[in-house]
């Protein structure tokens, strides 16, 4: 090898160790779709190209995106703007009202998870956002924290990993970082080092019980159910009595049904329609052997109304089953159908739990509840 | 459907405040359309004997305003365990949980702005309440506007909130106002602070504004990020509603020193905040164990109280007008004109907390009577205190209660000293030449004596609740003899002589003379 391939070869290290030094502010790249089908790229190009004021372009690219990813709200608000600067209010307002209907369909996840993981949709502008902030501010910790939890939220728990990493290292330890890391990692999987990243926030931020949920799940996940329930009772201790949905779904997981039914009963005066309240009370009455009353169904079309029509007896466990189109949808039905056979069917009821065990993320309520009525049931 | 929260004091902000802050809770007021709706404005650290501010300028207020005005009353007394830590006299976050401690619990938004906005939804249909009735759960910003000053102080009329908030729409284009200022995440606009609604429930979540924030600035974008954290995302709203500002540059505020404003530190504030949640305070943000008066603009004002004390304690004059004198002759006549006094005396303490405790000192038998009466009347509930020390004055009146003298020093709030003649009748003229009796000067050199210890010892003897010292309010102390026995003592200004009345508080005179005056009223016998 000659001196000079040998010093192309250390200048093409260099240039991509100090391509990746920059890129860690940036975007992570991975390698990407080409731009015009990925509906991300194509909003970052139009979000600039709409601050530079070439607002047809832009605008074409928006609708693009929109197309390519139909739930990407900030497409659509994108649009709004454009077209209200353009003097066009009514279909600028039509724009912005899709956003909001579009986000007010959305559900948030289990009330008793960190606020990060409450949000369940896209975060393309934040993202794009926050990465653009990074440029200008990097050393500090907001912009990262900001990306990260995007990125976590959307469910890509390695980008947002490398955002807390990068705080880490100036921050080592840092306690409320530390949690999100755990909650990355265990996202990812990695329970044993979730736990880690878990003991050094619970140290840092004792009282916060966003935290004990997460080590809480990472616990169970890796067999600790002691030490999981003990977390979960600390954090219904720490959770205040007017946040009783969120109560409610801790006393769900560890399976206290005479805990869990004052919760959800006043969960219920503040929210009455909401479907999941209503399905977890019914839940908790049942396994309490207290009537339930008349159970009103007004539609099956709609998750998770199959599982008031299993309790209502208006619907078999076959045809519940068939209504679950999706992985978590389907433990969800697992666990209720269990639930409903536990009285007269131990051994069915077993086996339901079982597989919501085997086939559920931890994170989920049912995940929890299964494992504590397995353990009742001394499997 | 929501709760406005505002803060601020009565002073003066920046250029023609009572004229921006008066268009603006008018226009607020003006597109509110539920009945749940409030405004609620924190007066923080007015001096106790001002009215808040709201009171101040209560006339220039549309009856809608009055209607949803809520004001909550921050005294001195209870910002003073924070003055060393600031060099502000207003404090945001502060004043801002204050309030959202005690809004509406009904209301499913918290609306943050300030006392120079105006907010102009787009459908003229459509009040701020039906559109924040209809969003989705999220934390919302508005871009803010500016109004250039000459146009809102020259074309706008206080109480036409709905003529002022057309003419907006109206100029809106024709001057070209309307520039959106976009800005880094998660300060999605600037001047964020001026429109910044969150849900109630998620205020009380993070635990409200960052009471660390004492030093001014940026407690908006602290906010937002935080919230940000919290929901996720920062949403808009300027499609539904434009936010007008009226500048106010013309004169500088006090917390706006160009380049050597003191500022609450960004990095710490804004750029590394890691959390939505403020731990330290969870339990004591806002101050939900302090009392915090609440003061109504529609209900009990201060002049019904006033006009309430008055009638109850004395009769309408008979006469078109009664005379006095202050030529120097008359220098030692202490006889004033009771009826014409009292309501002087009781403009001084109506301001104070009702559950205060006033101590009085004097002479006359009918002071005592008539003040006790228009004291209740007025709707305080605190006792008067007078000390047993003092001769010849009914005790028994309802709402006295008396006691030792060194007793009641530490349970006082304020002190009334009244030097007049005891022996002197309601109806009898004044300033006419009387000469004391016996039983006149007696009686006075025992006010004279209790009033050069109380002033003399003001601060050890504070109650313990106390901090800041106490005021002392002088009933015909102009042009007599007690005029420098007064002023020695206690820091007032000059006043008319037609009041007979003086008030303030102990002077603090480091001189050898004032050395000298308190160690003479320390042991003043």
């Amino acid at each position: 090898m000659t001196d000079a391939s040998l010093f192309m070869r250390f200048s093409g290290v260099l240039l991509d160790t100090w391509r990746k030094g920059l890129d860690r502010f940036a975007t992570h790249s991975a390698p990407k779709p080409p731009e015009e089908t990925d509906p991300e790229l194509l909003y970052v190009r139009a979000r600039g190209l709409a601050r530079a004021g070439d607002y047809d372009t832009a605008s074409r690219l928006f609708v693009r995106a929109g197309e390519l990813a139909p739930t990407m709200a900030e497409a659509l608000e994108a649009q709004g703007e454009i077209l209200d600067i353009e003097g066009k209010p009514e279909q600028a307002m039509s724009k912005y009202e899709a956003v909001r209907k579009l986000r007010s369909q959305i559900r948030d996840s289990a009330p008793d998870r960190p606020f990060v993981l409450r949000q369940r949709r896209r975060f393309t502008a934040e993202i794009a956002a926050y990465t653009s902030v990074l440029h200008s501010i990097r050393r500090h910790t907001l912009p990262h924290i900001a990306r990260g939890n995007a990125y976590l939220a959307e469910g890509r728990p390695k980008e947002a990993l490398n955002d807390y990493n990068d705080i880490l290292r100036w921050k080592p330890n840092h306690p409320d970082v530390m949690a999100l890391k755990g909650e990355a990692l265990a996202m990812l999987g990695e329970h044993d080092k979730a736990l880690q990243a878990f003991d050094v926030a619970v140290a840092g931020r004792s009282k916060n019980p966003d935290i004990l949920s997460g080590r809480a799940i990472s616990r169970l996940a890796v067999g600790r159910l002691d030490q999981a329930d003990a977390d979960w009772r600390r954090q219904l201790e720490l959770l205040p009595a007017e946040h009783a949905s969120a109560r409610g779904c801790v006393a769900l997981r560890l399976a206290d049904y005479e805990k869990a039914l004052p919760e959800w009963e006043r969960a219920l005066e503040k929210e009455p329609h909401d479907p999941y309240w209503q399905l977890y009370r019914l839940t908790a009455l049942h396994r309490l052997d207290r009537s339930a009353g008349p159970i009103q169904i007004d539609t099956i079309d709609v998750w998770p109304q199959p599982l008031l029509a299993l309790h209502a007896a208006k619907l078999t466990a076959d045809e519940v089953l068939a209504c679950a189109d999706t992985p978590e949808r389907r433990a969800e039905a697992l666990f209720q159908i269990g639930v409903l056979a536990l009285p007269s069917d131990p051994a069915e009821a077993r086996k339901r739990f079982n597989e919501v065990v085997e086939k559920a993320p931890p994170s989920m309520i049912e995940y929890a509840a299964a494992r504590h009525e397995l353990a009742r049931l001394g499997s | 459907m929501f709760s406005v929260i505002i803060y601020g004091r009565n002073d003066s902000h920046g250029y023609n405040l009572h004229k921006r802050a008066a268009i603006s809770f008018n226009a607020i007021a003006e597109v509110m359309s539920d009945p749940d709706d409030e405004i609620l404005f924190v007066d923080y650290n007015t001096p106790d004997d001002h009215p808040t501010f709201p009171e101040a300028i209560q006339d220039t207020l549309t009856e809608k305003a009055k209607k949803v005005l809520r004001i909550f009353r921050v005294r001195p007394e209870q910002h003073v365990h924070l003055k060393a830590r600031t060099h502000l006299v207003a404090l945001e976050a502060q004043s801002r949980n204050v309030a959202l401690r005690r809004s509406n619990p009904r209301n499913r938004w918290i609306l943050y702005t300030n006392t120079d906005m105006l907010l102009v939804p787009r459908d003229e249909k459509q009040s701020l309440s039906d559109i924040l009735g209809e969003i989705p759960d999220g934390f919302y910003q508005v871009p803010r506007f500016e109004l250039p000053e000459m146009l809102w102080e020259a074309a706008f009329d206080r109480k036409d909130a709905v003529g002022n908030i057309a003419k907006l729409r109206d100029w809106s284009r024709r001057f070209h106002l309307n520039q959106v200022v976009h800005n880094f995440m998660p300060m999605r606009y600037d001047a964020l602070g001026d429109f910044q609604a969150a849900l109630r429930e998620d205020m009380f979540a993070i635990h409200g504004f960052d009471e660390e924030m004492l030093l001014g600035w940026h407690c908006d974008s602290n906010l937002a990020a935080r919230l940000a954290l919290y929901r996720g995302s920062v949403d808009t709203l300027v499609d539904k509603v434009f936010g007008y500002h009226c500048d106010h540059t013309r004169v500088a505020a006090a917390n706006n020193k160009g380049r050597q404003t003191k500022m609450n530190d960004q990095d710490r504030f804004i750029w590394d905040v890691s959390t939505p949640y403020l731990p330290d305070q969870a339990e004591n943000w806002g101050w939900p164990e302090m009392e915090i008066e609440e003061i109504r603009l529609d209900r009990d004002t201060a002049f019904e109280r006033f006009s309430a004390g008055i009638s109850a304690a004395l009769e309408p004059a008979a006469e078109p007008y009664r005379t006095t004198n202050l030529e120097w002759h008359l220098y030692n006549d202490l006889t004033y004109d009771l009826p014409h006094t009292l309501p002087f005396v009781c403009d001084q303490v109506l301001t104070y907390p009702r559950n205060s405790a006033l101590m009085f000192v004097g002479t006359r038998p009918d002071f005592l009577s008539r003040f006790a009466v228009a004291w209740r009347a007025m709707g305080f509930t605190g006792p008067i205190l007078v000390p047993r020390e003092c001769e010849g004055l009914p005790l028994d009146t309802p709402g006295v209660e008396a006691g030792p003298f060194n007793d009641l020093l530490r349970r006082t709030d304020m002190f009334i000293f009244e030097f007049g003649v005891a022996t002197q009748g309601i109806n009898e003229p004044v300033r006419t030449g009387r000469i004391l009796e016996a039983i006149d000067e007696k009686r006075l050199k025992g006010v004279e004596r209790l009033f050069r210890q109380a002033a003399a010892r003001e601060e050890e003897t504070r109650p313990a609740h106390r901090r800041l010292s106490r005021r002392f309010i002088g009933v015909n102390v102009i042009y007599n003899r007690f005029w420098p026995l007064f002023t020695d003592y206690i820091s007032a200004n000059i006043n008319p002589f037609c009041g007979q009345v003086l008030a303030g508080n102990p002077r603090i005179d480091p001189t050898m003379k004032g050395k000298v005056l308190r160690l003479r009223g320390r042991y003043a016998i």
